[in-house]
């Protein structure tokens, strides 16, 4: 019984760092309505600037959020305002551009093969971090403390965008241009800048995703394909545009790739885990806590 | 001045035609498709594979080409797999019909290259696999298929007769094993070994794992390894899971007597930096390992570390040597058309030249393709004062000068 105990937390506290990777993804979702295929490139950059930063300064995996943050949101801003954003201008007709997609592929492609031209293949993480392989002993169970670290976070992080998008005055501008893009404009509310600040809040969320993932993940140049399509799933599974469900999502996933494997071998998991996400799209296409209305 | 412009028009083309024609009479170039794994999950390897080829083929080219073809370069195009079985054929097939290259080499990844030697055999295209090992490349028949690494039956096969040695020299006894692996052809090629041969040893097989590659949490199969205590524990790992199943292992302290890996991830120099102490003690099967005690080997991994910044891995030796081989093979043949340069390779007896770094004495192709005297060695890595490295180990013969394996792990 224990161990089952010990991989349901286990399962948990992994699967929150997915929500997380997740959260970033539902956020830009739910305002551009468009699902950004370059989420795990994002991810990738901020697993990067983090890697970096530490290595460089030795401060503190956690600490280095203080840089991530900021630089993945400029970077987010710009991306989406110079590469996305004259195509929501030409596509103004549309409420779901697709050809933003294509333009989101393009992005990942191209940041992936740029990391691997600049950083190369080499699988890197750092060696002398506090975090690093620390483990939480409970009697005979054992919790792995940078992905307690991650769990804190993710639960943070939900809260933040939670309160931002509900009591602030910017917040109401991003919920009322997710609702409806014209009626906000006509609202005096400049649609492309809500945009912009979505996606870099987006891209931020995916940079805090990369930096709980540093102290006790290598970093790489492609590692971002490996958590693509886990956060399509969770957002599908937890509903598109809900912080929440991409929390829950993520906690589901985590705990089915955790218990799963003590009863059968590691890849059925999988197998398990695209079963779940066909029953969805079949039964519930809106997701666990998906609404009508979006926002 | 119209006509004059015309005029002029003309004799550039016509200037620019014969000198292309001239080109192409005073030297041919042997055109070889590689395929190889540049991005994705085995993109470092990938990677180390093509800087060994890059370096030979600079090496050769540089000393006058390939003579009995009147000094023709060799000119290698590179195409990027992912791993991916269809992409590999997708790019034999495009290395086929456009670039009309004469040879082919890759794919790295048994899974790529099985696929691919249907395409060159079909097509009556050489092809010259330096590392896959699945058995099955160099078992279907086919003429084309050459392959320079033992192939995986043989890599199991020694691990046992390791384990066993070992049982021997330290007079520990091993009850029972774990297999885990990665669920590709490698990994599932030899696991099969593995439970023939440890049902013939008499062991008791605790654990049989396969696991995906690309799986971002590998702590449930480490607490299944935990929980099923095994005393020696196998593994087959590409780079990225090997640096993440070590670290867990010993963030969860699972500490069997002994853990023996199958080349791969496990032999990435990126491994070890990324695993640190957590390695330590760990025995590993490879090709060749920089202590090999062969004239010129210390010299080509000096050159090759000052190139690219590591040592020479076994595959990338064998990336390095497979390259000799076809040089070898060109000169025999004398003729940049596929089916001699076949013939040639089938014919292969190389016994000197920068291709014997390797730990055996000759390179020879039998029937099906296979380099019949490919051997391995045993390493383990270890800290003896100059931080960790990889030290020879098994055959005794080979053990490094004064070091005493540890086994089982304290």
């Amino acid at each position: 019984m224990l161990f089952i105990i010990e991989d349901t937390i286990n399962g948990i506290l992994m699967g929150s760092i997915y929500g997380l990777a997740a959260l970033g993804l539902t956020v830009i979702f739910g305002v551009l309505k468009v699902i950004n295929f370059a989420h795990g490139s994002l991810l990738m950059v901020g697993m990067y600037v983090a890697y970096w930063a530490v290595l460089l300064t030795g401060m503190h995996p956690y600490l280095s959020l203080v840089v991530v943050v900021p630089v993945m949101f400029v970077f987010g801003y710009l991306l989406q305002d110079i590469l996305i954003k004259p195509i929501f201008k030409s596509e103004k007709e549309v409420r779901e551009p697709i050809t933003v997609i294509i333009v989101t592929t393009g992005v990942w492609y191209i940041l992936d093969n740029l990391a691997l031209l600049i950083f190369g293949p080499q699988y890197r993480n750092i060696q002398d971090n506090p975090l690093r392989g620390k483990m939480l002993e409970i009697g005979d169970m054992m919790v792995s403390v940078p992905k307690l670290w991650g769990f804190f976070t993710a639960l943070a992080t939900a809260l933040v965008i939670y309160l931002f998008l509900r009591k602030t005055r910017m917040g109401r501008a991003v919920r009322a241009t997710s609702l409806d893009r014209d009626a906000a404009s006509l609202q005096g509310i400049n649609q492309y800048r809500i945009y912009n600040i979505a996606f870099g809040m987006g891209t931020a969320v995916a940079g805090v995703a990369g930096v709980t993932l540093v102290p006790f993940y290598n970093v790489f140049p492609t590692v971002g394909v490996l958590f693509d399509i886990k956060c399509f799933i969770i957002v599908v599974l937890g509903g598109l545009g809900s912080i929440g469900g991409a929390l829950l999502g993520g906690m589901i996933i985590g705990v089915i790739e955790s218990v799963g494997p003590q009863f059968m071998t590691a890849t059925w998991t999988e197998a398990i885990v695209y079963a779940l996400f066909l029953a969805f799209l079949f039964l519930k296409p809106s997701g666990l806590f998906g609404v009508k209305y979006d926002w | 001045m119209q006509s004059n412009r015309q005029l002029i028009c003309i004799m550039i083309t016509a200037a620019l035609v014969i000198a292309g024609a001239h080109a192409a009479l005073a030297q041919t170039t042997i055109k070889v498709g590689n395929i190889l794994p540049l991005s994705g999950p085995s993109a470092s390897v990938g990677l180390q594979n093509k800087q060994a080829q890059d370096m030979a083929i600079q090496e050769i080219n540089d000393a006058g080409g390939i003579k009995a073809l009147g000094g023709a370069k060799i000119q290698m195009l590179y195409a990027d797999s992912e791993s991916k079985p269809e992409k590999g054929v997708a790019e034999a097939e495009r290395f086929i019909n456009t670039e009309k290259v004469n040879i082919l080499t890759g794919a790295w990844n048994s899974a790529v290259s099985y696929p691919v030697s249907a395409v060159a055999e079909r097509y009556g295209i050489p092809f010259l696999v330096p590392v896959s090992v699945a058995d099955k490349i160099t078992e279907q028949g086919f003429k084309y298929v050459f392959r320079i690494a033992a192939k995986d039956s043989w890599w199991t096969r020694d691990q046992f007769a390791f384990l066993k040695d070992m049982e021997k020299e330290f007079n520990t006894k091993i009850a029972t094993v774990a297999f885990v692996y990665e669920n590709g052809d490698w990994g599932k090629g030899f696991a099969e070994g593995w439970k023939k041969l440890a049902q013939q040893g008499g062991y008791k097989v605790v654990l049989d794992e396969p696991y995906p590659s690309t799986a971002t949490d590998l702590s449930p199969v480490v607490q299944k390894i935990k929980r099923a205590n095994p005393d020696v524990l196998f593994l087959t790992s590409n780079a990225a899971d090997a640096i993440l199943l070590t670290n867990t292992m010993a963030e969860y302290k699972v500490k069997p007597k002994a853990i023996i890996a199958s080349g791969g991830g496990h032999a990435d120099p990126s491994f070890m930096k990324a695993t640190g102490k957590n390695a330590r003690y760990l025995f590993d099967i490879v090709e060749w390992e920089t202590d090999v005690n062969k004239p010129g080997a210390d010299k080509t991994n000096e050159k090759f570390k000052k190139l690219y910044g590591y040592n020479l891995a076994g595959e990338s030796v064998d990336a390095y040597v497979a390259m000799y081989v076809l040089a070898d093979a060109l000169e025999r043949a004398k003729s940049t058309d596929p089916k001699a340069i076949r013939d040639a390779l089938a014919a292969t007896k190389l016994t000197t030249g920068p291709a014997m770094i390797v730990g055996y004495d000759a390179i020879e192709f039998d029937a099906s393709g296979q380099n019949k005297h490919a051997a391995l060695v045993m390493i383990q890595i270890n800290d003896i004062g100059k931080g960790m490295e990889r030290i020879t180990v098994w055959p005794k013969v080979s053990r490094r000068a004064n070091y005493k394996p540890v086994f089982p792990t304290p």
